[in-house]
């Protein structure tokens, strides 16, 4: 081991001395910093991900959607299929309606599922928490938990579903009947605003509802496990009319993916600012420490060191106490992330406001999901910003001259 | 005489001091034979300090040659395995144990390890510290200190020691085991030692003793 890694190892861990002040302080500044740094990216990085979660496990990863109806769905449908890449393809025809139950009205998105094909690329089955996707028929739905909630109704209620085509056939002297239907299913996704807006029902009930014949607004597709879903949505693209484009998840999403993206870089660099007070706080102390190992920097010189390796020993502090905080903060923040849940409930209980949480959050449980990248960004800016705040020490140090230094009082 | 280990001519060095320039050293000459002791006195602010700087090489002369044995480069490794310096005070890294204090002169010029450990060992055995050689500098009197600087100077196996008032700092009786220490150490290797002392007694016993008044020696 080169000397003067040898002897910053041994300035921040004296022989004799567990773990000196001045290196538990700069120690403890860079671990906050790095902690804090997973803790708030994987948990951003997770409710990305739950988001992506949910959107293909109940639409698929890519949605084609056509700027009117799309009439001739089964061939485009088989078309689809034969795209490398594809798995599954379902039509789909979704609207706004009213629905009622007890005098109870809610205004949810009706989703209108081809039960032949719907189970290639949604896995609804796994949401249900009461009642069973076998019973659904053109006269039944499904509802969403929070909706159900809402209305007071579960399983083996009925209620009255109203669309805004009744508004057309008013305008035409036509009589247009609520429809009423069964309710043979709970589901439960577990993100707030879906839980509590949607209801499921077949296609053909859905084209009844909005008087859409034969026709489908968009048809949602399933890729292989591993299938890059910009490549497979270009490829769609190119085979599609002029008039029906796919659209990846995420161009699905993109306003709301943008947004979530900002929040997650711009607090990405506010908690980098402590890493950066942190590495202040490292300069500052090496400065002092440089003042008052002036006479020993000029010994050193005196034994032989040159300038360059009397500055790497003050930059290689900087460096152990950079290593040293992102191996601590690593621990810390994964630790953390591990009890996250307990946390946040333990917070929220303390305060009486678990209802609030869930309706901000949108999630049950503190979602979580680190990305590699992430995490070696963090490594990495982390080292080199404490290296960096052991520079200015350095150079002092490097500069001081062994005969100046020796008569230092 | 032996080859001289050191050869100082006309070595001149002033300072400013506010408007005023203070000629310290007026052409200073000096020989010092591989192997052989001397002693310079004089009073405070006589430029003993200066004197030493300028042949230890950390310091350059306004005029006048320097070399040793016989080279005129000195640079800051040749420096490290040619001179070996004891100062007033003891400059031990309060970090590191007396061993690794010592084992740091060979440390920074990358001698092997298990030859330099050995050659610690050795020494710390000559100063008598055997036994505190795993205490830091905190742990030892000042007269330990002042001989673990003593083995760290010589642990490279220098030709040339320096010492600049290396009893300054300690009692008199724990002074005068240093300076014993120190003229024994450099008789059975071999070394020339250069002392500067402000003692009479001392300065007695070395070989050569030599007075710097009004800039020159005599």
């Amino acid at each position: 081991m080169p000397w003067y890694l040898y002897l910053a190892l041994k300035q921040l861990f004296p022989s004799g001395r567990r773990f000196p002040f001045f290196t538990a302080i700069s120690v403890l500044g860079v671990t906050l910093g790095v902690a804090l740094l997973v803790v708030v990216t994987s948990v951003l990085g997770g409710f990305q991900h739950e988001i992506r979660r949910m959107i293909v496990n109940t639409e698929g990863e890519v949605q084609i959607k056509g700027r009117g109806y799309i009439t001739n769905y089964a061939d485009l449908i088989a078309r689809i299929k034969a795209v490398p890449g594809v798995v599954a393809a379902t039509p789909t025809a979704s609207g706004v309606v009213m629905i009622e139950h007890r005098g109870f009205p809610a205004y949810p998105l009706l989703s209108g599922l081809d039960l032949n094909t719907i189970e290639g690329v949604a896995h609804l089955r796994q949401y249900l928490i009461a009642g069973s996707l076998d019973d659904l028929d053109d006269d039944s739905v499904i509802l969403s938990s929070q909706l159900a909630a809402a209305v007071h109704a579960t399983v083996g209620d009925t209620v009255d579903i109203v669309s805004p085509l009744i508004l057309n056939k008013l305008g035409q002297d036509e009589l247009f009947l609520p429809r009423t239907v069964r309710v043979v299913g709970i589901l439960q996704i577990g993100h707030q605003q879906l839980d509590s807006s949607r209801v499921y029902g077949t296609l053909r009930l859905m084209q009844d509802l909005y008087g859409l014949g034969e026709y489908v607004h968009g048809i949602n597709v399933r890729l292989a496990d591993g299938a890059n879903e910009e490549d497979v949505a270009a490829r769609l693209n190119a085979l599609l009319p002029p008039d029906i484009r796919a659209y990846t998840w995420m161009e699905s999403f993109k306003d709301f993916l943008w947004v979530l993206n900002l929040e997650r870089g711009m607090i990405f660099f506010l908690l980098l600012f402590i890493v950066i007070v942190a590495a202040f706080s490292v300069t500052s102390s090496l400065l002092i420490s440089v003042v008052r190992k002036t006479r020993e920097i000029g010994l050193l010189g005196a034994l032989g060191a040159r300038p360059r390796e009397v500055a790497a020993c003050f930059c290689a502090q900087g460096l152990l106490i950079g290593i040293f905080g992102t191996l601590f903060g690593l621990a810390a923040g994964f630790g953390m992330l591990g009890i996250r849940n307990y946390i946040v409930l333990g917070i929220a209980r303390a305060l009486g406001r678990e209802e609030v949480l869930e309706r901000f959050y949108q999630f049950y449980k503190l979602p979580s999901f680190t990305s590699v990248g992430e995490i070696e960004l963090i490594i990495v800016l982390t080292i080199a910003i404490s290296m960096l705040a052991g520079l200015v020490p350095a150079w002092q140090a490097a500069r001081l001259k062994p005969v100046e230094a020796l008569r230092h009082e | 005489m032996n080859e001289p280990v050191l050869t100082a001519r006309g070595l001149r060095k002033s300072y400013l001091s506010g408007d005023r320039r203070i000629e310290v050293l007026r052409g200073v000459d000096l020989a010092v034979a591989a192997g052989e002791s001397v002693s310079i006195r004089g009073e405070s602010g006589s430029g003993k300090s200066t004197l030493l700087n300028l042949i230890s090489g950390l310091d350059t002369p306004e005029s006048g040659e320097l070399s040793w044995s016989g080279s005129p480069q000195l640079d800051a490794r040749r420096r490290a395995s040619f001179l070996g310096m004891v100062f007033q005070a003891h400059y031990l890294i309060p970090e590191l144990d007396a061993r690794a204090n010592v084992l740091m002169a060979a440390r920074i010029l990358g001698r092997p390890a298990a030859a330099a450990g050995k050659r610690t060992d050795e020494l710390l055995a000559k100063v008598g510290l055997t036994a505190r050689g795993r205490h830091l500098p905190s742990q030892l009197s000042g007269g330990e200190r002042q001989r673990v600087a003593v083995a760290r100077a010589l642990m490279n196996a220098p030709p040339l020691l320096l010492a600049d008032e290396p009893t300054g700092n300690l009692d008199e009786r724990t002074g005068a085991e240093v300076i014993e220490l120190l003229l024994g150490l450099c008789a059975d290797t071999g070394t020339a030692l250069v002392l500067v002392t402000h003692s009479a007694e001392y300065a007695a016993r070395t070989q050569r003793r030599l007075v710097l008044h009004d800039g020159r020696l005599s």
